[in-house]
């Protein structure tokens, strides 16, 4: 089918998103919440665009709108821009302590207002912590509350039996909110210390015990496969295709 | 009836009356009724506990029929009297009468009562006659005919056919033609289909589906099947707020009878269809009211909307098309298909036919359910109906469609009620709650109320919401305390319209409601807060001072002990004055003061 994004007309497949169609054609629509490896949540709501469909025109969230013939997008109006500014605006009044958001902050040119008292932390509750998580096999994590109080957590906010210490969650955090703390040995997160086990090859410390098990389990790759670290990993595998050269 | 009765005695045990004694009452009756030496009268007369009547202010009830004569607020201990003097020797017991003040008489039937005369009951047309827990007084009352006709007369086609010509919206709040949603879920070609009864009603004070979930379950049972029949589905869930223990107990029982009775289950009335009923309790999140939120919390995942670009219609409960309609829909969909569309839009508006029920709260005189014809006006509600405002004071708005609706202020009181009026209005039907309130009432403190119940029961998911709920409650506080700056009202219109805009379910593109609807109509208060630094109502302490006006104080003495901190002084039948350093602002002078002496400064 044919769709019509900023003017182009784009090919697209049953079940797209308007923002899988937007990607694949270069055109860039901001988003805070979205992830390749998840797909689309609409949760932060800053990849809205303005579609028409039969005569209509609304906003959607473009990364949850599953696109249909002839429609046409738009992915930059007045009513689209000021959506934007005043999302990035709360958020970071709520983490203003996030570098991106302190740059996004900037780049939308949001104006100095009375929103009252900013505050310091840095979680956005985008929630792609919670789906890496999730895909992990884990789910250790997960959003807790509702309302202006929802927010990330273990359950009860203690150490959870699930946590493999793995930081799935801290490295595709966009703001940096989740801390993992390493030191020599011994790592901590989400109130939880794990011993990190030393790298066959390089001796460093790279992963947990727990970590090395669990995708052990997962994948059926044997334990001691596992014990490098990700730069051995790949000079094992360099040295192994070196051996299978044709050359 | 039963031909040898002479008496039915109907005791309303709704959830309401039930709290003041109901239980006790039909208990009092069974045993006086019981006991050997009146052996007749056991045998001549029926005692029927039934779901609510409706006058909740009034109650508990014992309405005795044929004769119809309703006592009100009787307690247990009133019993031995109403069967000595009423049954026995035929006497009406004058002081349980309901008094009609405002003609200042003693008014004897339910149906000669102000308050129930104005009403039209389709929805309620069975709750407070008949036992709910009783399939036989179901029956009795012509239930499950609208069934038999469905399906052994028409084709699942024509029943869809007649739902779309009745022009029955959704009565959960969105208004939808239910019609139409049957008939998507009938034209998507995937199975299995099913069918969800939305019984989560969250909103402060209302009460409309829980009265006909406990005093009615076999007529939204019935409406379900009938629904099964036209979609061609083969599971139904209820979903019911878990605070709501009676409508739990009422529903199984109701199912567990239909299935005896072969109302559910295996080949429905000898026919081809099969269908099964399950109750699933939510945990009391107002969001699981949404529909999408609610069906993820029937698969058991956390109560959070989706986007709706695809209807539950076509993908609904664990992706497969799915109708859900909320219990007061359900109930009409009987009576629909037994009288005809044609009927039912003789009821109502253009856009809005039939009937909506209403739980009419706050300050008006006559709290409870009222059902009324579309288009009714709100005067005639709160005032025909509801009596008017108590205490002398006078009438200021009325928030209809629950948290996320809006205030109608006292120049819109001729305003035809119906689904479209009200969205033009700034406010929405919603479920049906209507709140009176008088002029004792803070508009700025009502908006910074509704956004403090959102602000815990948002289900924190889109930021537009979450945030926005979380920028609007601390502007409105502000402004509460006297700490309001001049851009304030800018701000909020400005976040408002984002989240009406931008939010992912209707939740959040109606959590802004209560502070537009409020400014639409009452922008005057809100500039008194922040450039007058005065609250008109006498409700935001910091902006609230109090005097006595020493013309009109009549000297009663009424406010000295209400006063919490001994600050009004005065002798008896000379003029009162307040100590402003010693007054705390609570008000509790100005609520006692029956000549409205005490004002605001």
């Amino acid at each position: 089918m044919e769709l019509i994004i900023d003017g182009k007309t784009c090919k697209a497949n049953p079940g797209d998103s308007i923002l899988n169609v937007a990607k694949r054609e270069g055109i860039a629509i901001p988003t805070l919440c979205y992830h390749e490896a998840f797909g689309g949540q609409g949760s932060c709501r800053l990849c809205t665009v303005e579609v028409t469909a039969g005569g209509r025109s609304r906003l959607v969230a473009s990364c949850t709108y599953p696109v249909s013939e002839g429609i046409e997008v738009k992915t930059s109006t007045p009513a689209v821009e000021k959506i934007r500014r005043n999302i990035i605006m709360m958020l970071y009044k709520r983490a203003s302590g996030s570098v991106l958001m302190q740059k996004l902050y900037r780049e939308y040119g949001c104006s100095e207002n009375s929103l009252g008292e900013k505050e310091e932390e840095r979680c956005i509750v985008c929630r792609l912590c919670v789906l890496a998580c999730e895909k992990m096999g884990t789910s250790a994590i997960s959003t807790v509350m509702r309302g202006i109080d929802k927010r990330v957590g273990t359950p009860y906010d203690q150490a959870a039996t699930a946590c493999i210490g793995c930081a799935a969650c801290a490295h595709i955090c966009p703001t940096g909110a989740i801390e993992v703390l390493d030191s020599g040995n011994t790592r901590t997160i989400w109130n939880k210390n794990f011993n990190l086990i030393n790298c066959e090859r390089c001796g460093q410390p790279f992963a947990t015990r727990e970590q090395i098990d669990h995708v052990s389990r997962l994948s059926g790759i044997e334990d001691a496969e596992l014990c490098f670290c990700e730069e051995c990993r790949r000079k094992k595998l360099v040295g192994k295709m070196q051996g299978f050269s044709p050359c | 009836m039963n031909k040898s009765l002479i008496h039915l005695l109907l005791v309303c045990c709704g959830t309401g009356c039930v709290a003041n004694g109901a239980r006790e009452v039909y208990q009092a009756l069974k045993d006086n009724l019981t006991s050997d030496d009146k052996a007749v009268l056991a045998a001549t007369t029926s005692a029927r506990a039934t779901g609510c009547h409706g006058l909740c202010a009034q109650g508990p009830f014992v309405r005795i029929l044929p004769e119809d004569i309703t006592y009100c607020r009787v307690k247990a201990a009133d019993i031995p009297e109403i069967v000595e003097k009423t049954l026995k020797q035929g006497e009406v017991v004058k002081r349980l009468l309901f008094r009609d003040r405002q003609k200042k008489t003693l008014v004897q039937g339910q149906n000669d009562i102000p308050f129930y005369q104005r009403q039209t009951r389709v929805a309620l047309r069975n709750v407070g006659l008949i036992d709910p827990s009783s399939l036989q007084d179901y029956l009795e009352r012509g239930g499950y005919r609208a069934l038999e006709k469905s399906l052994l007369d028409m084709r699942p086609e024509q029943v869809i056919e007649e739902i779309i010509k009745s022009g029955l919206r959704g009565r959960g709040g969105g208004g939808f033609p239910t019609g139409l949603k049957w008939k998507a879920c009938a034209a998507t070609p995937a199975q299995p289909r099913y069918i969800i009864c939305n019984g989560d009603e969250g909103d402060p004070g209302a009460f409309m589906d829980e009265s006909i979930m406990e005093g009615d379950p076999h007529s939204v049972l019935e409406g379900m099947i009938i629904a099964a029949y036209a979609v061609g589905a083969s599971n139904g869930f209820i979903y019911v707020r878990d605070e709501y223990a009676q409508s739990v107990a009422s529903l199984r029982k109701a199912i567990e009878e239909a299935e005896n009775h072969g109302f559910l289950g295996e080949n429905i009335l000898g026919s081809a269809l099969s269908f099964n009923i399950e109750i699933v309790r939510g945990g009391g999140a107002f969001v699981c009211g949404e529909e999408t939120a609610l069906i993820a919390s029937i698969e058991g995942n956390v109560g959070e909307p989706r986007d709706k670009y695809v209807f539950p219609s076509e993908k609904g409960l664990w992706g497969q098309p799915t109708i859900i309609n909320n219990v007061e829909t359900w109930a009409n969909i009987p009576v629909i298909m037994e009288r005809g569309a044609s009927w039912f839009t003789s009821l109502g508006t253009e856009g809005s036919k039939g009937t909506k029920v209403f739980s009419l709260v706050g300050k008006v005189a006559n709290t409870g359910l009222v059902e009324v014809p579309m288009g009714t006006t709100l005067r005639e509600i709160i005032f025909d109906i509801g009596g008017g405002v108590p205490k002398g004071r006078s009438f200021k708005a009325v928030q209809t469609g629950g948290p996320s609706g809006g205030c109608i202020p006292s120049e819109m009181l001729d305003l035809k009620v119906d689904f479209d009026s009200l969205s033009q209005a700034g406010s929405m039907m919603g479920s049906g709650g209507l709140i009176v309130m008088d002029d004792r009432t803070c508009m700025v403190e009502v908006a910074r109320y509704y956004l403090s119940f959102l602000a815990g029961e948002s289900c924190g998911k889109c930021v537009p919401c979450r945030e926005g709920i979380k920028c609007l409650l601390e502007i409105l506080t502000r402004i509460c305390h006297g700490q309001g700056e001049i851009g304030d009202i800018a701000l909020l219109e400005d976040i408002a319209e984002t989240m009406q805009q931008a939010s992912l379910c209707a939740l959040g593109r109606t959590a802004s409601n209560p502070v537009l609807s409020t400014l639409r109509y009452f922008r005057e208060e809100y500039l008194e807060h922040i450039e007058g630094q005065r609250c008109p109502a006498g409700i935001c302490r910091e902006l609230s001072e109090f005097w006595i006006d020493p013309i009109i104080c009549t000297g009663c003495g009424l406010c000295l002990p209400r006063c919490p901190v001994e600050g009004i002084k005065g002798e008896k039948k000379q003029a009162h004055w307040i100590e402003s350093d010693k007054c705390i602002r609570c008000g509790e002078c100005i609520d006692s003061c029956s000549f409205q002496a005490i004002k605001v400064k």
